[in-house]
């Protein structure tokens, strides 16, 4: 049991970053996604022994990823939650960089706004593709649909996401 | 290559997905018709900025404390404290009654008794207040990390002149994070850190030889709350964002280790 649970820290938890980026998208709240996280972990450990070979990253996401919708499942009246920005830039003196530092966030702000508007199903997928970086295979193992299914999932997504840009972007310039 | 093909293929090429050979005729493709070079290029626009504007996260410190201690003994198997993701409900409550239970057992009959004190006490509060807050910032929370007592502890060795004690309360629901090293009152002083959910803990301690005997007092500045004794030649404060009560049954629990 020792050697396995060292096999298992080595193997998975160097992924906890990822896990924990795509529970932030999927449930929202960080405390939330950190008790989201902490589960699919456990349950990645209890169900380590069936893990043989493969990509660890995309075993560990399709836990998350699943950990997360059961979530959803069981938090069905959707409370809503305030989170509050906890990247904004803080103790910037040059007021040239706070310029570009405050363009950047809204850059950010938009961005994260129009992912934030997409549907889970869609969510998921550009989250997996563009932050995770997996391949077509692996998004595939990891949300249960086809490849098709991704291919088109991600391409519907990523014309909501340019009009949603273009829109915002209209707004502020 | 016709446009149709071309614009079905798009994402594919973006991706890096599409085999070498038709990733060739692609590139032909759109070195000639000014449509699907648009098109291209809108898509891998709007794919790059995507990918350098959201967010990554990093899973923070006390989360990986928590795994790491449930990890530590995972026979355990506890289920989150908060959210209680899929648990089936009939397993939920028999374990919170026994929790609540052997809180309630913990709790009583103590002479261990905390005076609140909202006036705070001057510049030792404002000092470990400052370095409660500043270990909060990533990567400042502990100097050596790790949930087992027996690798916190003698970290401490020939760094500071005395020896914390580093109990274990993993399975009361406060596990150990690490410890570090910090600044108090112009001398370094052990800090031991622990968790409760997402909450931190930090515990400072060091010599009070000679002054008198202090019960424990609370006091909150900032939403922070402090707690402070003097007890043995030792003078120990308690910080944390954790509500009261907690901190203070976590200050019982401390006290009742020694």
């Amino acid at each position: 049991m020792a050697e396995q649970v060292e096999r298992f820290e080595k193997v998975v938890l160097p992924h906890l970053d990822d896990a924990y980026t795509l529970a932030r998208y999927l449930v929202r709240d960080e405390h939330d996604a950190q008790d989201v996280v902490q589960d699919a972990v456990l349950r990645a450990l209890r169900h380590f022994e069936g893990f043989r070979q493969g990509d660890a990253r995309a075993w560990l996401l399709t836990i998350v990823r699943n950990c997360c919708y059961s979530w959803h499942k069981s938090h069905r009246w959707d409370r809503s939650t305030i989170s509050f920005n906890d990247d904004a830039a803080t103790g910037v003196t040059d007021p040239h960089a706070a310029d570009d530092l405050a363009n950047q966030s809204s850059e950010r702000e938009r961005i994260q706004a129009a992912v934030d508007g997409l549907p889970a199903e869609m969510k998921e997928v550009i989250v997996l593709r563009e932050l995770n970086e997996l391949s077509y295979r692996e998004i595939s193992d990891v949300v249960g649909a086809p490849i098709g299914t991704v291919m088109s999932r991600l391409s519907r997504a990523r014309e909501r996401l340019a009009a949603a840009l273009d829109d915002s972007s209209r707004k502020v310039g | 290559m016709k446009c149709a093909d071309c614009v079905e293929n798009l994402g594919s090429y973006v991706d890096g997905e599409l085999p070498p050979e038709e990733t060739a005729e692609m590139e032909e493709h759109l070195k000639t018709c000014a449509d699907c070079a648009e098109a291209h290029r809108r898509l891998a626009g709007t794919s790059s900025r995507v990918k350098a504007g959201l967010m990554r996260y990093e899973a923070p410190d006390v989360l990986k404390a928590r795994i790491r201690a449930s990890l530590a003994d995972p026979t355990r198997d506890e289920p989150p404290q908060r959210g209680l993701v899929a648990m089936p409900r009939g397993r939920v409550w028999p374990t919170m009654i026994a929790a609540a239970a052997a809180v309630a057992i913990v709790s009583s009959g103590l002479t261990f008794e905390v005076v609140r004190d909202r006036a705070g006490s001057g510049q030792t509060q404002e000092q470990v207040l400052s370095s409660h807050i500043r270990s909060l910032i990533p990567g400042h929370l502990t100097d050596v990390a790790s949930n087992d007592q027996h690798n916190v502890k003698p970290w401490f060795n020939g760094r500071v002149n005395m020896s914390p004690d580093v109990p274990r309360l993993d399975s009361l629901g406060y596990p150990l994070v690490g410890g570090r090293l910090d600044y108090i009152k112009g001398r370094n002083v052990p800090v031991v850190v622990y968790a409760r959910r997402q909450h931190v803990i930090n515990v400072f301690s060091w010599p009070a030889t000679g002054a008198a005997d202090l019960r424990p007092q609370a006091s909150s500045a900032n939403g922070y709350h402090l707690i402070r004794a003097r007890q043995n030649g030792l003078e120990v404060w308690i910080v944390s964002d954790l509500n009261l009560g907690e901190l203070e049954n976590f200050a019982r629990l401390l006290n009742q280790s020694h």
